[in-house]
């Protein structure tokens, strides 16, 4: 390890000209950076923009095609993770990789050279101990990762790398699973962090507020090229953004009022169950009217998924009634209510919104298959379908070089505006917007608000449902705060603050 | 890896097309004939010698070549039994049952019409002919049927049910045949009634007109999964069940379909092999080893990679080299099993050749400053 005797400002880590060419495109074009001990570098950028490739670079899971890295002044050539961690770098992935069924412990000593063939799990859970007290962390050893939050299982993964020896910690996209306070949490612990010598780069989309609090220097990524680098106190959100994006962002959208119409969608006292068969939705009675947004503000995990999907006949409810037009529809089949006029956007944009082997082509089919228009005795009418595929890719600016590649080929923003654009091409009547925005970046993010709006003008009643306080609160004419499965109330828009819907979020009524 | 002043490195492939596909399957075949020709060494027979004997009796003799033909239809039928559930992501172990069924179905048909009667009683073949092959089709399909409705009201394994499926079939047909069971032939060995002449199906050239349906089907499934609406939510629902359910495709309608075109393809297999080949036109007594032979649709079916059309080529090779591997082990005196081996082997290297379907191999000179 040679990374034991460094002092606080010591440039640690070093990348040099580092190019990385992938067929047809360069993800990462003469990156340079440095990153000092005891500090928080951050390096900002959209989906695509290089960072995982560059972090890939940096924890030799990949090799560069030119550059150099210098680990505290010496050259090193990463031929696998494995020599990354023998030079004290700890990495910490956005997806988890920890084993639901093991405890904590064992989570964090798998793998480990010191743990040997018979494990001492007194030894190194009082070492393990020593290292939460020393940086805040809060954490039950003995518990299973499975019935851990996302932010604990966030912290059993820093853990991990820390307990190896990490002196420079990377962390892909920290808080994108968690929820405010526990970012909080973590933030809070990843500063003590730095006071003890540790340099940490957490790599972050665009969550731009968390970099301006959090981190010293930023480097800005565009297109796999360095757009900017800079002290954080001299930045701001603004010019951060337009570094990232390449222009300006307008980060509030106007409201648009519509005059509200009737009620499109009545629901009264729905309850069901989750998947592990347990009461997650517990009666909760709305209504969306024509031209409203009715937004659900909650921590995931609420009940709020659940709800989606019995609208959107997934789920079936075991309590309460689902109407619209004054027609019950609870035991309506999902086709059924497709051709009723409602469109649900999942969260899950992979695997539920998209079949990932299919052609662009036969992904938009998923939501016009039914419809007779596009078939003749059964038969596709494959020259109407691929019309109206290539209208959407161009109405919705899906960069895709053609629409006979897999959706799997698409990256995270544009599999979404194609999924939404298939969705709102039907003209819903009522639009399910689940998560919508999740994990996109802030180009894409504006894109598919500013469609939800248009969407409303048109007189649709939309059901948003979303983690991302800004975005209920900026989009909603009505809001529904949800907790453990009922609502904390109904608020207008105009009453709806920060303030008191993050409390109820929180399950204070 | 290096090698020399040479390093090897796995690429992933893009795409493929069905040429390459097509090639590397060649090549595969190839290479298990290189492997088999040890084992003729062993049996001190010259390997070419074996070979020119398999080939010319499977594909170029005018006995061989009609048998070959047989064999392949019940292949080829067997293949699209298997291809058709796969499709929709759904393994159909169950090709054996359900071709007992249709047997059975088929039989049930001419048993109704007296056929077991007496050889000269005679039938109208327009009526009873098509009659049969609904029999067959429905047997199958109801034995198919047992397995997609039990998939998609309760998510039980196919697999397995498929398989229990084949058991409860396999004794089935032996109560229908054997000791006095109702389809019993007049000869009492155990065996099936034969149907009369006025009913066997009709044979052009020793191969029956059951190589229509066979060939009609592959055209059909082609355009099924190619063009049409039921066969996008088909694979739409293989690919990703849970897509399927989003978009409104019942969870329930596709295993269920699947299951009852499987079914009755592979009931149309048991009614080709003992109501339509020359000379046999009954239940045999060995309608077990039909049984195990109808397992090479699910080697054809992964080989051909699901696609219906690709599977007739394939059918054939296997139809011809059971064919010929079984003539050549009488002819040169070779061990028992020859015919066996050489099957084995050939399917273990189409598999495993379908690596290169994924990956390919990209050999780079290392430059001297470099080494």
């Amino acid at each position: 390890m040679i990374l034991k005797d460094i002092k606080r400002g010591d440039t640690v880590l070093e990348a040099r000209g580092i190019t990385k060419r992938f067929p047809g495109v360069v993800a990462n074009d003469h990156i340079d950076f440095g990153i000092k001990a005891g500090e928080i570098h951050a390096i900002l950028g959209e989906n695509g923009a290089g960072k995982t490739t560059l972090m890939k670079i940096l924890f030799g899971l990949v090799q560069p095609d030119e550059g150099e890295i210098y680990v505290h002044g010496e050259k090193v050539n990463f031929r696998s993770p494995l020599d990354a961690i023998h030079f004290g770098i700890g990495m910490v992935h956005q997806n988890r990789k920890l084993i639901p069924a093991h405890t904590v412990i064992e989570n964090i000593i798998l793998g480990h050279p010191k743990s040997g063939n018979i494990l001492n799990l007194k030894r190194t859970g009082e070492e393990i101990t020593e290292l939460c007290d020393k940086y805040g962390f809060n954490i039950d050893l003995k518990a299973k990762v499975w019935q851990l939050s996302e932010g604990e299982k966030q912290v059993v993964e820093i853990l991990k790398a820390l307990y190896r020896g990490a002196k420079i910690l990377i962390l892909d996209e920290p808080t994108s699973a968690l929820a405010p306070p526990e970012t909080k949490k973590l933030l809070a612990s990843i500063k003590i962090m730095t006071g003890d010598e540790l340099a940490i780069i957490p790599f972050i989309t665009h969550k731009l507020p968390i970099v301006l609090t959090v981190s010293e220097r930023v480097t800005v990524l565009r297109r796999g090229k360095v757009t900017a680098r800079l002290k954080t106190a001299d930045a701001t959100e603004s010019n951060l953004a337009k570094e990232m994006v390449g222009r300006e962002v307008i980060f509030r959208l106007e409201r648009v009022e519509v005059g509200k119409g009737k009620p499109i969608l009545q629901v009264e006292n729905l309850s069901a169950l989750n998947d592990k068969r347990v009461l997650a939705l517990k009666g909760v009675s709305f209504s969306v009217h024509e031209g409203e947004i009715f937004g659900i503000a909650g921590v995931s995990g609420n009940g709020q998924q659940v709800l989606a999907e019995v609208l959107a006949g997934l789920r079936k409810a075991v309590g309460g009634k689902v109407l619209t037009d004054g027609i019950n529809i609870t035991h309506y089949t999902s086709l059924e209510r497709w051709q009723k006029g409602i469109g649900y956007i999942p969260s899950e944009r992979i695997d539920v919104g998209s079949i990932g082997d299919f052609s662009l082509v036969d992904n938009v089919f998923m939501n016009y298959y039914f419809d007779d228009e596009f078939s003749k005795w059964g038969i596709i009418d494959s020259k109407k379908i691929r019309k109206l595929t290539k209208e959407i890719i161009s109405e919705y600016a899906v960069a895709a070089p053609s629409s006979d590649i897999t959706a799997k080929s698409l990256s995270g923003g544009n599999l979404q505006k194609l999924i939404l654009a298939r969705v709102l091409s039907r003209k819903p009547r009522l639009i399910i917007a689940n998560l919508p925005t999740q994990g996109l970046d802030v180009g894409a993010t504006e894109f598919v608000q500013n469609k939800l709006m248009e969407a409303k003008k048109e007189r649709a009643g939309i059901l948003l449902i979303s983690e991302d306080l800004d975005e209920i609160l900026s989009l909603s004419d009505r809001v529904a705060p949800i907790y453990e499965g009922e609502f904390m109330g109904i608020l207008p828009g105009e009453q709806a603050t920060r303030e008191n819907v993050g409390a109820m979020m929180a399950g204070l009524k | 890896m290096k090698f020399g002043s040479y390093k090897v490195k796995l690429e992933k492939k893009v795409n493929l097309t069905g040429w390459q596909a097509a090639m590397i399957s060649i090549l595969a075949i190839i290479f298990a004939l290189v492997l088999v020709s040890f084992i003729f060494l062993h049996a001190g027979v010259n390997p070419l010698v074996g070979y020119k004997e398999i080939f010319s009796y499977g594909f170029a003799n005018a006995f061989g070549l009609p048998l070959t033909i047989n064999k392949s239809i019940f292949i080829l039928l067997c293949t699209f039994a298997f291809i058709v559930p796969m499709r929709a992501g759904l393994w159909n172990i169950g090709m054996a049952g359900q071709l007992y069924a249709g047997a059975l179905g088929a039989f049930a048909v001419a048993f109704a019409f007296g056929a077991k009667g007496s050889q000269s009683i005679d039938l109208s073949p327009g009526i009873v002919i098509p009659l049969m092959l609904v029999g067959a089709s429905l047997g199958g399909a109801a034995s198919g049927a047992i397995a997609g409705f039990t998939k998609g009201r309760f998510n039980t394994n196919e697999i397995v049910v498929t398989m229990m499926i084949n058991f409860i079939t396999f004794w089935l047909v032996a109560h229908m045949i054997k000791e006095g069971g109702p389809f019993m032939g007049s000869g009492g060995e155990g065996e099936g009634f034969k149907l009369p002449p006025s009913i066997q199906a009709p044979i052009i050239n020793n191969v029956p007109f059951t190589i229509l349906i066979a060939l009609g089907l592959a055209g059909l499934l082609y355009f099924l999964f190619a063009k049409t609406k039921i066969g996008y939510q088909i694979k739409a629902y293989g690919l990703c069940p849970a897509a399927a359910k989003y978009a409104g495709i019942s969870p329930f309608k596709i295993p269920l379909l699947v299951f009852v075109i499987g079914g009755l393809i592979a009931g149309l297999a048991g009614y080709h092999y003992f109501a339509a080949v020359p000379g046999v036109f009954k239940i045999t007594k060995n309608y077990g080893d039909f049984g195990d032979l109808a397992f090479y649709g699910i080697i054809c079916g992964l080989i051909s990679q699901n696609n219906p059309l690709a599977a007739i080529p394939i059918a054939l090779l296997f139809g011809g080299l059971t064919n010929g591997g079984r003539f050549v082990q009488g002819k040169l005196n070779l061990g028992f099993g020859i015919d066996y081996a050489l099957l084995g082997v050939l399917m273990i290297t189409l598999v495993a050749f379908q690596f290169f379907f994924r990956y390919k191999i990209v050999w780079k000179k290392i430059e001297k400053e470099k080494l």
